[in-house]
Protein backbone atom coordinates (compact mmCIF):
# COMPACT_ATOMS: atom_id res chain seq x y z
CA UNK A 1 0.00 0.00 0.00
CA UNK A 2 2.85 2.42 1.15
CA UNK A 3 4.01 1.69 -2.43
CA UNK A 4 1.13 2.93 -4.24
CA UNK A 5 0.67 5.50 -2.60
CA UNK A 6 4.23 6.30 -3.45
CA UNK A 7 3.62 6.05 -6.85
CA UNK A 8 0.65 8.19 -7.06
CA UNK A 9 2.59 10.86 -5.59
CA UNK A 10 5.26 10.57 -7.73
CA UNK A 11 2.63 11.12 -10.52
CA UNK A 12 1.72 14.20 -9.19
CA UNK A 13 5.06 15.65 -8.61
CA UNK A 14 6.08 15.28 -12.62
CA UNK A 15 2.61 16.52 -13.73
CA UNK A 16 3.49 20.29 -14.35
CA UNK A 17 1.47 22.70 -16.19
CA UNK A 18 3.06 24.17 -19.81
CA UNK A 19 3.34 27.54 -20.70
CA UNK A 20 0.08 29.61 -21.80
CA UNK A 21 1.82 31.22 -24.71
CA UNK A 22 4.69 30.58 -26.30
CA UNK A 23 8.06 32.14 -25.08
CA UNK A 24 8.59 33.90 -28.92
CA UNK A 25 5.95 35.32 -29.90
CA UNK A 26 6.86 37.01 -32.40
CA UNK A 27 6.07 36.06 -36.23
CA UNK A 28 8.95 37.87 -38.52
CA UNK A 29 11.23 37.33 -41.49
CA UNK A 30 14.12 36.71 -40.66
CA UNK A 31 16.87 37.07 -43.30
CA UNK A 32 20.56 36.41 -43.87
CA UNK A 33 23.02 38.38 -45.82
CA UNK A 34 25.05 36.17 -47.78
CA UNK A 35 28.37 36.03 -49.69
CA UNK A 36 28.35 36.50 -53.76
CA UNK A 37 28.15 32.69 -54.09
CA UNK A 38 25.29 32.19 -51.46
CA UNK A 39 28.13 29.89 -49.21
CA UNK A 40 29.05 31.57 -46.34
CA UNK A 41 26.96 34.63 -44.16
CA UNK A 42 28.33 37.66 -44.95
CA UNK A 43 28.74 40.64 -42.77
CA UNK A 44 25.95 44.16 -43.74
CA UNK A 45 28.47 46.74 -44.22
CA UNK A 46 26.22 49.45 -45.75
CA UNK A 47 23.36 51.22 -43.18
CA UNK A 48 20.09 49.20 -44.28
CA UNK A 49 16.42 50.25 -42.74
CA UNK A 50 13.26 48.79 -44.11
CA UNK A 51 9.82 50.64 -44.64
CA UNK A 52 6.28 49.60 -45.94
CA UNK A 53 3.01 52.19 -46.48
CA UNK A 54 0.26 51.57 -43.99
CA UNK A 55 -2.96 51.64 -44.94
CA UNK A 56 -3.33 55.40 -44.95
CA UNK A 57 -0.28 55.46 -47.68
CA UNK A 58 1.75 56.84 -44.27
CA UNK A 59 5.37 55.18 -44.23
CA UNK A 60 6.18 52.85 -41.36
CA UNK A 61 9.92 51.55 -39.95
CA UNK A 62 10.48 48.38 -40.01
CA UNK A 63 14.17 47.98 -39.61
CA UNK A 64 15.73 51.01 -38.05
CA UNK A 65 19.47 51.57 -39.54
CA UNK A 66 20.95 48.20 -39.27
CA UNK A 67 24.58 47.76 -40.05
CA UNK A 68 27.79 44.83 -39.17
CA UNK A 69 24.96 41.90 -38.57
CA UNK A 70 24.85 38.63 -40.31
CA UNK A 71 20.89 39.07 -40.08
CA UNK A 72 17.90 41.01 -39.38
CA UNK A 73 14.19 40.23 -38.65
CA UNK A 74 11.37 41.86 -40.70
CA UNK A 75 7.61 42.07 -39.40
CA UNK A 76 5.23 40.24 -41.40
CA UNK A 77 1.51 42.08 -42.09
CA UNK A 78 -0.78 39.15 -40.45
CA UNK A 79 -3.66 38.60 -43.77
CA UNK A 80 -2.30 41.10 -46.35
CA UNK A 81 -1.84 38.43 -49.55
CA UNK A 82 1.63 40.39 -50.68
CA UNK A 83 3.66 42.86 -48.56
CA UNK A 84 5.28 45.44 -50.17
CA UNK A 85 8.62 46.59 -48.91
CA UNK A 86 11.21 48.89 -49.41
CA UNK A 87 15.38 48.17 -48.71
CA UNK A 88 17.01 51.78 -48.03
CA UNK A 89 20.56 51.50 -48.42
CA UNK A 90 22.18 54.79 -46.69
CA UNK A 91 25.61 54.83 -48.31
CA UNK A 92 25.36 52.21 -51.73
CA UNK A 93 27.68 54.58 -53.71
CA UNK A 94 24.97 56.27 -53.29
CA UNK A 95 20.95 56.53 -51.30
CA UNK A 96 19.12 53.49 -52.99
CA UNK A 97 15.98 51.92 -52.56
CA UNK A 98 14.87 48.59 -53.34
CA UNK A 99 11.47 47.52 -54.06
CA UNK A 100 10.75 43.75 -52.46
CA UNK A 101 7.45 42.16 -52.96
CA UNK A 102 6.62 39.08 -50.74
CA UNK A 103 3.54 36.82 -52.07
CA UNK A 104 2.20 34.56 -49.04
CA UNK A 105 -0.40 32.38 -47.77
CA UNK A 106 -1.78 33.84 -44.52
CA UNK A 107 -3.15 30.74 -41.53
CA UNK A 108 -4.39 31.90 -38.59
CA UNK A 109 -2.60 29.97 -35.41
CA UNK A 110 -4.34 30.01 -31.70
CA UNK A 111 -3.11 29.20 -28.77
CA UNK A 112 -5.51 29.93 -26.22
CA UNK A 113 -8.12 32.10 -25.19
CA UNK A 114 -5.20 34.53 -23.26
CA UNK A 115 -2.87 34.84 -25.90
CA UNK A 116 -3.41 37.19 -28.55
CA UNK A 117 -4.31 35.20 -32.11
CA UNK A 118 -1.17 35.79 -34.63
CA UNK A 119 -1.05 34.31 -38.22
CA UNK A 120 1.46 32.01 -39.57
CA UNK A 121 2.61 32.54 -43.14
CA UNK A 122 4.03 30.67 -46.40
CA UNK A 123 5.75 32.57 -48.37
CA UNK A 124 4.85 31.87 -51.97
CA UNK A 125 6.89 34.10 -54.07
CA UNK A 126 9.47 36.96 -53.38
CA UNK A 127 10.92 39.14 -55.99
CA UNK A 128 13.04 42.45 -55.92
CA UNK A 129 14.15 45.44 -57.65
CA UNK A 130 17.93 45.37 -58.13
CA UNK A 131 19.31 48.82 -57.49
CA UNK A 132 21.45 47.41 -54.25
CA UNK A 133 20.42 43.99 -54.61
CA UNK A 134 21.40 41.42 -56.04
CA UNK A 135 19.26 38.40 -55.26
CA UNK A 136 16.56 37.56 -52.69
CA UNK A 137 16.06 34.02 -52.70
CA UNK A 138 13.85 31.91 -50.17
CA UNK A 139 15.56 29.54 -48.02
CA UNK A 140 12.40 28.42 -45.97
CA UNK A 141 9.15 29.58 -46.74
CA UNK A 142 7.15 28.74 -43.69
CA UNK A 143 7.29 31.66 -41.19
CA UNK A 144 5.94 31.36 -37.53
CA UNK A 145 7.13 31.87 -33.73
CA UNK A 146 10.70 30.39 -34.71
CA UNK A 147 13.66 32.86 -34.31
CA UNK A 148 16.50 30.52 -35.63
CA UNK A 149 14.81 29.74 -38.80
CA UNK A 150 16.07 31.56 -41.98
CA UNK A 151 13.24 32.56 -44.05
CA UNK A 152 15.80 34.39 -46.87
CA UNK A 153 19.38 34.64 -48.52
CA UNK A 154 20.13 38.10 -49.36
CA UNK A 155 22.90 39.19 -51.42
CA UNK A 156 23.98 42.49 -52.11
CA UNK A 157 25.72 43.95 -55.19
CA UNK A 158 29.43 44.39 -54.90
CA UNK A 159 29.93 48.32 -55.52
CA UNK A 160 34.29 47.64 -55.09
CA UNK B 1 13.61 22.51 -30.25
CA UNK B 2 10.76 25.46 -28.71
CA UNK B 3 10.57 25.27 -24.42
CA UNK B 4 7.18 23.88 -24.52
CA UNK B 5 8.38 20.66 -26.22
CA UNK B 6 11.07 20.37 -23.91
CA UNK B 7 9.04 20.43 -20.95
CA UNK B 8 7.40 17.56 -22.63
CA UNK B 9 9.98 15.13 -23.69
CA UNK B 10 10.98 15.91 -19.74
CA UNK B 11 7.73 14.59 -18.58
CA UNK B 12 7.41 11.96 -21.01
CA UNK B 13 10.84 10.56 -20.00
CA UNK B 14 10.06 10.86 -16.21
CA UNK B 15 6.46 9.48 -16.81
CA UNK B 16 7.42 6.32 -18.86
CA UNK B 17 10.49 5.82 -16.02
CA UNK B 18 7.99 5.51 -13.75
CA UNK B 19 6.12 3.26 -15.40
CA UNK B 20 8.90 0.85 -16.11
CA UNK B 21 9.77 0.99 -12.32
CA UNK B 22 5.96 0.58 -11.88
CA UNK B 23 6.19 -2.35 -14.09
CA UNK B 24 9.07 -3.76 -12.07
CA UNK B 25 7.29 -3.62 -8.86
CA UNK B 26 4.02 -5.28 -10.29
CA UNK B 27 5.87 -8.11 -11.65
CA UNK B 28 7.49 -9.13 -8.24
CA UNK B 29 3.93 -8.85 -6.61
CA UNK B 30 2.03 -9.82 -9.52
CA UNK B 31 0.82 -13.01 -8.33
CA UNK B 32 -0.37 -11.78 -4.65
CA UNK B 33 -1.54 -8.70 -5.99
CA UNK B 34 -3.73 -9.22 -8.80
CA UNK B 35 -4.93 -13.21 -8.63
CA UNK B 36 -8.53 -13.43 -7.91
CA UNK B 37 -9.16 -13.99 -4.46
CA UNK B 38 -10.75 -17.31 -3.05
CA UNK B 39 -13.69 -17.49 -1.31
CA UNK B 40 -17.32 -17.84 -1.75
CA UNK B 41 -18.06 -14.39 -3.57
CA UNK B 42 -19.03 -14.59 -6.94
CA UNK B 43 -17.16 -12.81 -9.38
CA UNK B 44 -20.59 -10.37 -10.60
CA UNK B 45 -20.75 -8.06 -7.78
CA UNK B 46 -23.11 -6.26 -9.42
CA UNK B 47 -22.59 -2.44 -11.45
CA UNK B 48 -21.78 0.82 -9.98
CA UNK B 49 -23.64 4.35 -11.78
CA UNK B 50 -21.65 7.08 -10.83
CA UNK B 51 -22.08 11.03 -11.83
CA UNK B 52 -19.24 13.51 -11.90
CA UNK B 53 -20.04 16.34 -9.32
CA UNK B 54 -16.64 18.38 -10.07
CA UNK B 55 -17.28 18.78 -14.44
CA UNK B 56 -20.68 19.81 -13.76
CA UNK B 57 -19.65 22.59 -10.99
CA UNK B 58 -17.31 23.72 -13.57
CA UNK B 59 -20.26 24.41 -16.39
CA UNK B 60 -22.32 25.79 -14.18
CA UNK B 61 -19.59 28.19 -12.39
CA UNK B 62 -17.33 28.55 -14.97
CA UNK B 63 -17.38 29.05 -18.65
CA UNK B 64 -16.51 25.14 -19.59
CA UNK B 65 -17.25 21.79 -18.35
CA UNK B 66 -18.55 18.53 -18.92
CA UNK B 67 -21.67 16.41 -17.66
CA UNK B 68 -20.25 12.84 -17.32
CA UNK B 69 -21.55 9.40 -15.93
CA UNK B 70 -20.05 6.51 -15.62
CA UNK B 71 -21.52 2.20 -15.15
CA UNK B 72 -18.75 0.44 -13.56
CA UNK B 73 -18.61 -3.80 -13.66
CA UNK B 74 -18.07 -5.19 -10.44
CA UNK B 75 -16.15 -8.04 -10.70
CA UNK B 76 -15.56 -9.79 -7.30
CA UNK B 77 -14.97 -6.28 -5.46
CA UNK B 78 -11.22 -6.35 -7.29
CA UNK B 79 -12.02 -5.60 -10.92
CA UNK B 80 -13.84 -2.84 -12.01
CA UNK B 81 -14.37 -2.26 -15.59
CA UNK B 82 -15.37 1.03 -16.69
CA UNK B 83 -17.27 2.82 -19.39
CA UNK B 84 -17.53 6.75 -18.89
CA UNK B 85 -19.86 9.15 -21.15
CA UNK B 86 -20.11 12.72 -21.41
CA UNK B 87 -20.62 16.11 -22.76
CA UNK B 88 -18.12 18.91 -22.70
CA UNK B 89 -18.99 22.17 -23.57
CA UNK B 90 -16.84 25.74 -23.78
CA UNK B 91 -18.01 29.20 -24.29
CA UNK B 92 -15.35 31.36 -23.60
CA UNK B 93 -16.76 34.85 -24.37
CA UNK B 94 -14.79 37.29 -25.87
CA UNK B 95 -11.20 37.77 -23.61
CA UNK B 96 -11.02 40.55 -21.90
CA UNK B 97 -7.41 40.81 -22.79
CA UNK B 98 -6.79 39.25 -25.98
CA UNK B 99 -10.31 39.21 -27.17
CA UNK B 100 -10.38 35.43 -27.97
CA UNK B 101 -13.57 33.68 -28.00
CA UNK B 102 -14.23 29.90 -28.26
CA UNK B 103 -16.63 27.67 -28.40
CA UNK B 104 -17.51 23.78 -28.60
CA UNK B 105 -19.81 21.39 -27.96
CA UNK B 106 -19.28 17.65 -28.06
CA UNK B 107 -19.70 13.98 -26.25
CA UNK B 108 -17.14 11.98 -25.48
CA UNK B 109 -16.22 8.13 -23.82
CA UNK B 110 -13.73 6.61 -22.09
CA UNK B 111 -13.34 2.72 -21.36
CA UNK B 112 -11.21 1.49 -18.76
CA UNK B 113 -10.47 -0.69 -15.56
CA UNK B 114 -9.46 0.37 -12.12
CA UNK B 115 -7.83 -2.28 -9.98
CA UNK B 116 -9.49 -2.24 -5.55
CA UNK B 117 -5.80 -1.90 -3.87
CA UNK B 118 -7.28 -2.64 -0.77
CA UNK B 119 -6.37 -5.83 1.37
CA UNK B 120 -10.05 -6.43 2.52
CA UNK B 121 -11.43 -5.87 -0.84
CA UNK B 122 -14.93 -7.40 0.17
CA UNK B 123 -15.71 -4.01 2.33
CA UNK B 124 -17.81 -0.80 1.37
CA UNK B 125 -14.66 1.47 1.01
CA UNK B 126 -12.60 1.63 -2.01
CA UNK B 127 -8.88 2.68 -3.01
CA UNK B 128 -8.34 2.62 -6.85
CA UNK B 129 -5.84 2.20 -9.55
CA UNK B 130 -6.80 2.21 -13.19
CA UNK B 131 -6.23 3.52 -17.00
CA UNK B 132 -8.41 4.84 -19.31
CA UNK B 133 -8.71 5.32 -22.80
CA UNK B 134 -10.79 8.25 -24.08
CA UNK B 135 -11.62 9.42 -27.16
CA UNK B 136 -13.37 12.52 -28.75
CA UNK B 137 -14.59 14.20 -32.04
CA UNK B 138 -16.02 17.78 -32.18
CA UNK B 139 -15.86 21.24 -33.86
CA UNK B 140 -14.95 24.89 -32.83
CA UNK B 141 -15.17 28.12 -33.35
CA UNK B 142 -12.42 30.74 -32.89
CA UNK B 143 -12.84 34.44 -33.15
CA UNK B 144 -12.13 37.65 -32.20
CA UNK B 145 -12.96 41.59 -33.53
CA UNK B 146 -11.38 42.87 -36.09
CA UNK B 147 -8.32 44.27 -35.36
CA UNK B 148 -5.77 46.72 -37.37
CA UNK B 149 -2.42 45.02 -38.41
CA UNK B 150 0.22 47.02 -35.98
CA UNK B 151 2.19 48.06 -38.67
CA UNK B 152 0.13 47.92 -41.59
CA UNK B 153 -3.05 49.30 -39.92
CA UNK B 154 -5.07 47.40 -42.23
CA UNK B 155 -8.04 45.57 -40.50
CA UNK B 156 -7.47 42.10 -39.58
CA UNK B 157 -9.88 38.82 -39.40
CA UNK B 158 -9.57 35.95 -37.03
CA UNK B 159 -12.52 33.46 -37.45
CA UNK B 160 -12.79 30.22 -37.87
CA UNK B 161 -15.98 28.28 -37.84
CA UNK B 162 -16.92 24.41 -37.50
CA UNK B 163 -13.43 23.66 -37.44
CA UNK B 164 -13.16 19.64 -37.55
CA UNK B 165 -11.31 18.42 -34.36
CA UNK B 166 -10.23 15.06 -32.67
CA UNK B 167 -8.10 13.58 -29.92
CA UNK B 168 -7.36 10.56 -28.13
CA UNK B 169 -5.44 9.92 -25.14
CA UNK B 170 -5.10 7.50 -21.71
CA UNK B 171 -5.43 8.33 -18.15
CA UNK B 172 -3.74 7.42 -15.43
CA UNK B 173 -6.23 6.97 -12.49
CA UNK B 174 -5.98 7.14 -8.79
CA UNK B 175 -9.04 7.39 -6.96
CA UNK B 176 -11.51 5.99 -3.70
CA UNK B 177 -15.03 5.91 -2.69
CA UNK B 178 -16.67 5.47 0.05
CA UNK B 179 -19.42 4.16 1.54
CA UNK B 180 -22.52 7.21 2.85
CA UNK B 181 -25.25 5.03 3.28
CA UNK B 182 -26.89 2.08 1.96
CA UNK B 183 -26.06 2.12 -1.66
CA UNK B 184 -24.90 5.54 -2.19
CA UNK B 185 -21.28 5.91 -2.02
CA UNK B 186 -18.58 9.52 -2.70
CA UNK B 187 -15.63 9.40 -4.33
CA UNK B 188 -12.78 11.25 -6.07
CA UNK B 189 -10.36 10.07 -8.44
CA UNK B 190 -7.00 11.96 -9.65
CA UNK B 191 -6.00 11.56 -13.11
CA UNK B 192 -2.86 11.80 -15.31
CA UNK B 193 -3.63 12.50 -18.79
CA UNK B 194 -1.36 12.17 -21.89
CA UNK B 195 -2.58 12.53 -25.23
CA UNK B 196 -1.93 9.85 -27.97
CA UNK B 197 -2.92 11.72 -31.04
CA UNK B 198 -4.94 14.95 -31.91
CA UNK B 199 -5.91 16.52 -34.76
CA UNK B 200 -6.59 20.36 -34.59
CA UNK B 201 -7.66 21.30 -38.13
CA UNK B 202 -6.57 24.71 -39.45
CA UNK B 203 -5.72 26.61 -36.41
CA UNK B 204 -2.77 24.21 -34.80
CA UNK B 205 -3.73 24.13 -31.00
CA UNK B 206 -7.19 24.10 -29.52
CA UNK B 207 -7.88 25.03 -26.20
CA UNK B 208 -10.94 22.98 -24.51
CA UNK B 209 -11.06 19.60 -25.84
CA UNK B 210 -14.24 18.10 -24.78
CA UNK B 211 -13.58 15.14 -21.37
CA UNK B 212 -10.03 16.13 -21.90
CA UNK B 213 -10.19 19.52 -20.32
CA UNK B 214 -8.03 22.69 -21.04
CA UNK B 215 -5.09 21.16 -23.16
CA UNK B 216 -2.44 23.71 -22.15
CA UNK B 217 -2.90 23.49 -18.50
CA UNK B 218 -2.21 20.92 -15.79
CA UNK B 219 -1.92 17.51 -17.31
CA UNK B 220 -3.59 16.53 -13.78
CA UNK B 221 -7.46 15.95 -13.86
CA UNK B 222 -9.74 14.98 -11.20
CA UNK B 223 -13.66 13.86 -10.52
CA UNK B 224 -15.75 14.03 -7.80
CA UNK B 225 -18.41 11.14 -7.92
CA UNK B 226 -21.72 10.53 -6.59
CA UNK B 227 -22.29 7.03 -6.99
CA UNK B 228 -24.70 4.61 -6.66
CA UNK B 229 -24.15 0.88 -5.91
CA UNK B 230 -27.04 -1.54 -7.74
Amino acid sequence: MKKALLLIFSACMVACTSIDCPVQHSVMAHYAVMTSDLTAADTLRDTLSVTTKKMDRKDTLLLNQAIGVTSFSVNVSYTNPEDTLFFQFKNYPYMAVDTVWMKKENTPHFESVDCSASYFHIITTIRTTHHAIDTVTINNPSIDYDPQRVHFHLRLKSHN
Amino acid sequence: MTLREYISTSVSRVTISLVLLTGCWVSADAQKLFRLEKDSIPLMRGFQLSFDLFGAGQMMLGDYGQYEAALRLNLHDQWFPIVELGYGKANHEEDAITGMAYKTQAPYFRVGIDFNMLKKKHQANRLFLGFRYANTSYKVDVWRKDQPDPAWQTPTRFDVRDEQCSQHWLEAVAGIDAQIFGPVHLGWSVRYKKRLAHKDGIIDKTWYVPGYGLWDSSALGGSFNFIIDI
